[in-house]
């Protein structure tokens, strides 16, 4: 019995962990390539999650839009759904393509509007302050925790409120070794999106042509320019490239836990785990993520849930105080 | 005008106070202090005591972040461990300590632990710098409010939902009104300024300087950085533990959510859109941070509605206003509003020779 208990915190850890790991390659690509640590990343979260809210939930829900947005029912769904006995893996799958014109609109809504809005915060907050240390930078995106979830309360004010799921949530029971394990198969597929894009944007930064520009400009602002690199592209690239992960973990956070204005804390705890990796390895990232996320799991099987939200302050400390620059990160050499 | 300042000894470098107009301004500043609460009510007394107990833990912040150049963003933890300890203190000696001598035995003490916690959370410092050491304290916050709010210590604390917190009383004035409690935090407000600014003329103060400009320099020249940026942490978080005791002795109820991240944050602010490194940094910070919310909320009150939907939208409003203060003053004037006040001075004193 405890072994299977067992089985299903860390389980549930590492699915919590891979999505920490998504929402941790927007605050890595933003550092690799500007050295700016970026405190709102959690608020950039929200966003994504509120548009997606939007996108899927207040606008299907106006009146002058199409009946099929908000509930899409053609004829032969009906009736095969009407045959179907209740809380089965396939009526579930019935609910999904109901809503799957209203979660490709808030897909895609989240998508472009976060993308816009990293954008816009390049272009005006970030870019005026190029060159200059980057304590003003990181100070400037603290000043942006107040502004955006302000802004947040404004538009959407702080109710919380759910929003439909982005794949069929159905429960599956897995026997494995005797324990047996339930898992939710939207938990599952969150979790494949989330790798799936953490593959995606490490081989791109590894591989392509943009994102050895990043490394380059990494390394050293100035020679990069020199070298033909526009840096400035460079920085609105990897703003777009963290606002659009991030928008895609609001998606999947906004799922999972409803949408309410706490979900910008994720971002610190984030934080910490990001700092405990090391900032600048992306495998670092993944493995912090993933082990963050099963001592959060648990933390919170053993000592309850008010101990899972402080685990990734506790383990960040722990992790400074021995090595300084986090398990896989590169130390910096200083001159004097 | 003033040409220059002539100096013959070593002793007259050291002053604080080298002109005149220095001098003028500060027993100006303390007489108007002293004369406030008689030709002003209630709601500036309160404000202005606010003002003061921010100012006393913003000037903590600064002893760290301007002297030291170590980046804070968990001073908040620091207040709440100074209020807590001034409230608990006195529920478990109340009865044993005459009432008349309690804070001045709590503010100290308050002042004492609240150091002693900045000496452990100071200790990634030694480890770490900048962006690691403000995400360390940051971390050392939460977890700080999270033992705060812990079941297990409910009964000394209050865990979620706060303790009463008891009124000053000094050798038997028992201070329940805030116009009274505005006596018991504007002295030791303005004490404390003057004492962080009598710090940055002695050798810690020098060594703090040093450190801020390249710590490996420092280390070189025979500054033992384990020394001084402990010292540093201790300083500043005494700082905010006395600022915690005010918080304690001049508001009805003590709550953990009251000194969480959001705190911290008002604090750095404050400092940075001051001037970080300054005296008067934290004093014109303080003034502005806490002056636009209410200026907010008055342009509120003159706007004739219904109540209920203008109140909505007034706290979300505060908040950007407060993200755009400190966005505004980053991108446009990094120094602070001393830097202000430092051009208008020059004008003035070069006027008419130069602009």
């Amino acid at each position: 019995m405890v072994f299977a208990q067992f089985t299903q915190f860390f389980i549930n850890g590492l699915m919590g962990g891979a999505i920490y790991a998504l929402i941790a390659i927007g605050i890595v690509s933003i550092f690799k390539a500007t050295k700016v640590v970026n405190f709102a990343h959690g608020y950039i979260i929200m966003f994504g999650a509120y548009f997606y809210y939007t996108f899927s939930v207040i606008i299907p829900g106006l009146d002058w839009m199409p009946g099929w947005l908000l509930s899409w029912e053609p004829r032969w769904l009906v009736e095969w759904s009407g045959n179907l006995p209740m809380f089965s893996p396939l009526s579930s799958l019935a609910d999904w393509i109901k809503n799957i014109p209203r979660i490709i609109l808030g897909i895609s809504g989240a998508l472009i509007c976060n993308s816009i809005l990293g954008l816009l915060i390049e272009r005006f907050l970030m870019r005026p302050l190029m060159g200059q240390s980057s304590f003003s930078m990181i100070m400037v995106t603290v000043g942006l925790i107040s502004v955006l979830s302000g802004l947040a309360n404004l538009i959407w004010t702080a109710d919380a409120d759910f929003v439909p799921y982005i794949s069929p949530n159905a429960p599956i029971r897995i026997s494995f070794f005797g324990a047996t394990i339930f898992i939710f198969s939207s938990d599952l597929i969150n979790v494949l999106i989330a790798l799936i894009l953490f593959v995606l944007v490490v081989g791109s930064v590894k591989y392509f042509k943009s994102g050895i520009a990043i490394r380059a400009t990494a390394e050293d602002q100035s020679t990069a320019y020199s070298m033909g690199i526009s840096v400035p592209k460079v920085f609105a690239g990897a703003w777009w490239l963290a606002s659009l992960t991030g928008a895609m973990a609001g998606v999947i956070l906004a799922t999972r836990n409803g949408i309410s204005p706490t979900l910008g804390l994720f971002g610190f705890s984030v934080l910490a785990i990001v700092l405990m990796a090391g900032l600048d390895s992306y495998m670092g990232v993944l493995l912090a993520s993933l082990s963050v996320g099963v001592l959060e799991a648990m933390a919170q099987w053993k000592l309850g849930g008010d101990w899972a939200e402080v685990t990734p302050y506790i383990a960040v400390l722990i992790v400074i105080l021995i090595r300084p620059h986090g398990i896989m990160g590169q130390e910096e050499v200083e001159r004097i | 005008m003033i040409v220059g300042e002539l100096k013959s000894n070593y002793a007259s470098d050291e002053f604080i106070w080298d002109n005149i107009y220095k001098k003028l301004f500060l027993i100006g500043c303390i007489i108007f202090l002293i004369l406030l609460p008689f030709f002003s009510n209630d709601y500036v007394i309160l404000l202005a005591s606010r003002m003061l107990i921010i100012l006393t833990a913003v000037v903590g912040v600064n002893v760290v972040m301007g002297y030291a150049g170590q980046m804070s963003l968990g001073h908040a933890a620091f207040i709440a461990i100074g209020a807590y300890v001034t409230c608990i203190f006195y529920n478990l000696t109340e009865g044993f300590i005459p009432l008349g001598i309690m804070p001045l035995i709590s503010i100290p003490l308050s002042m004492l632990l609240a150091a002693l916690a900045g000496l452990i959370v100071g200790l990634p410092s030694l480890r770490v710098k900048g962006i690691y050491l403000a995400v360390a304290t940051l971390s050392a916050n939460f977890i700080i409010i999270f033992i705060i709010e812990q079941p297990f210590l409910s009964q000394w604390t209050g865990g979620l939902v706060g303790i009463d917190s008891p009124n000053p009383n000094l050798f038997g004035w028992d201070m329940d009104t805030k116009r009274e409690k505005y006596w018991l935090v504007m002295p030791i407000a303005v004490f404390l300024l003057l004492f962080a600014q009598n710090l940055f003329q002695t050798k810690i103060g020098r060594a703090f300087i040093a450190i801020r400009d390249s710590d490996y320099s420092a280390e070189i020249l025979g500054i033992s950085l384990y020394n001084y940026k402990l010292l540093s942490f201790a300083i500043s978080a005494a700082y905010c533990g006395a600022a915690g005791a005010l918080w304690a002795y001049f508001f009805a109820r003590i709550l953990p959510e009251q000194f969480e991240l959001l705190l911290s944050l008002q604090l750095v602010v404050a400092l940075i859109v001051g001037g970080l490194g300054r005296t008067m940094g934290p004093v014109l910070g303080v003034i502005l941070v806490l002056l636009v919310p209410e200026l907010i909320k008055m342009v509120f009150g003159m706007i004739p509605s219904d109540g209920f939907s203008i109140e909505k939208i007034r706290a979300p409003l505060q908040e950007i206003t407060f993200g755009v203060l400190i966005i505004g003053f980053i991108l446009f004037e990094p120094l602070g509003l001393v830097a202000i006040t430092d051009r208008l001075f020059r004008f003035l004193n070069r006027w008419p020779f130069a602009q």
